[in-house]
């Protein structure tokens, strides 16, 4: 499996963590990847304002509370392009993790999942992290290297 | 399969026609029967609101802004000769393709569908060249779409997609 890069974008669209992890793709400047990333945020808000179906709120049935959560279209999810594959997926506060593989690389949703797992453990979790700034974690480093080499 | 709606956009940002099959058409419906008359075009949507018609224009407009950000990003990542294919959401999946002379096809479906950039091609090569293109009285240009909704056209696209995308 080869994975080219990890993004994360903060809820506000801002770059707050990039990582290659095999060449692949066009190396850029920090100022065109933070420049990415707002468009990407912006694009991504777009394609859920495009959906043609938006998905209904439940009724709710008499004997539970209405759901304080309401179902709404989901944004951009995979991108396919002919060289690579991006996946998408956005946490309940916004924050939105992309992850670049090849284009046929099967399970990176799974993945992705795990991800979130690591940045849960290792950074949220991490009294000297300050939320919406650059990810500064050795730990999570390591980790994510771990994760991504043994699967690789 | 679902089909939600097809556009063409010529190489001046214009989109120069559309065609829409929202609200979701039922998909268990007899295709042959609910495609003529729930589809409506630039030429053939007389019967919408202007509240819908504006709608319709945003949506073009945001549609053809997405995907030229889209594709400037992905040059930007994957390099020159990389190219846009398709992107997926959780309630539908935009399919894309480029001629060389950069007009755009774009058609919007549900999640399950493969690739259709090879339909798209074909709508090109086999429907908008030999009836748009080839039309002696089509303009070279399509200021609005004038001279692309002709009824061969229509009729054709109406056929290819029967065939080749059951309901």
């Amino acid at each position: 499996m080869v994975v080219f890069a990890l993004f994360i974008i903060s809820k506000a669209g801002g770059l707050i963590y990039n990582r290659e992890f095999h060449s692949g793709m066009n190396k850029l400047s920090s100022n065109d990847l933070l420049m990415l990333a707002g468009s990407f945020h912006g694009m991504h808000a777009i394609t859920r304002q495009l959906c043609p179906n938006p998905p209904t709120n439940p009724t709710p049935s008499s004997n539970l509370l209405p759901t304080p959560f309401h179902t709404r279209a989901t944004g951009l999810e995979v991108l396919e392009s002919s060289q690579f594959r991006m996946q998408c997926f956005q946490t309940l506060t916004g924050t939105k993790f992309l992850l670049f593989t090849e284009p046929q690389q099967p399970n990176t949703e799974a993945v992705l999942k795990k991800i979130y797992e690591l940045y849960a453990d290792f950074v949220m979790k991490n009294p000297f992290y300050t939320v919406e700034m650059p990810i500064r974690c050795e730990k999570f480093d390591r980790n994510l290297d771990g994760f991504v080499k043994v699967r690789g | 399969m679902v089909l939600y709606s097809f556009y063409i956009f010529d190489r001046h940002t214009e989109c120069i026609y559309s065609r829409r099959w929202t609200p979701a058409r039922p998909a268990s419906a007899g295709s042959k029967t609910t495609r003529p008359q729930s589809g409506s075009s630039i030429t053939s949507n007389g019967d919408a609101t202007p509240a819908q018609n504006r709608k319709q224009a945003d949506d073009e407009k945001l549609i053809f802004g997405l995907v030229f950000s889209l594709r400037n990003m992905i040059q930007k990542l994957g390099g020159e000769d990389d190219t846009f294919l398709s992107y997926r959401t959780g309630e539908y999946k935009l399919h894309y393709y480029e001629t060389p002379t950069r007009m755009k096809f774009v058609m919007l479906t549900d999640t399950k569908q493969n690739n259709l950039r090879p339909y798209l091609h074909q709508i090109w090569a086999n429907l908008y060249v030999e009836y748009v293109v080839k039309n002696p009285l089509a303009p070279v240009e399509h200021p609005g779409g004038i001279g692309v909704a002709n009824e061969m056209f229509e009729r054709g696209l109406e056929a290819f997609i029967t065939a080749v995308l059951p309901a």
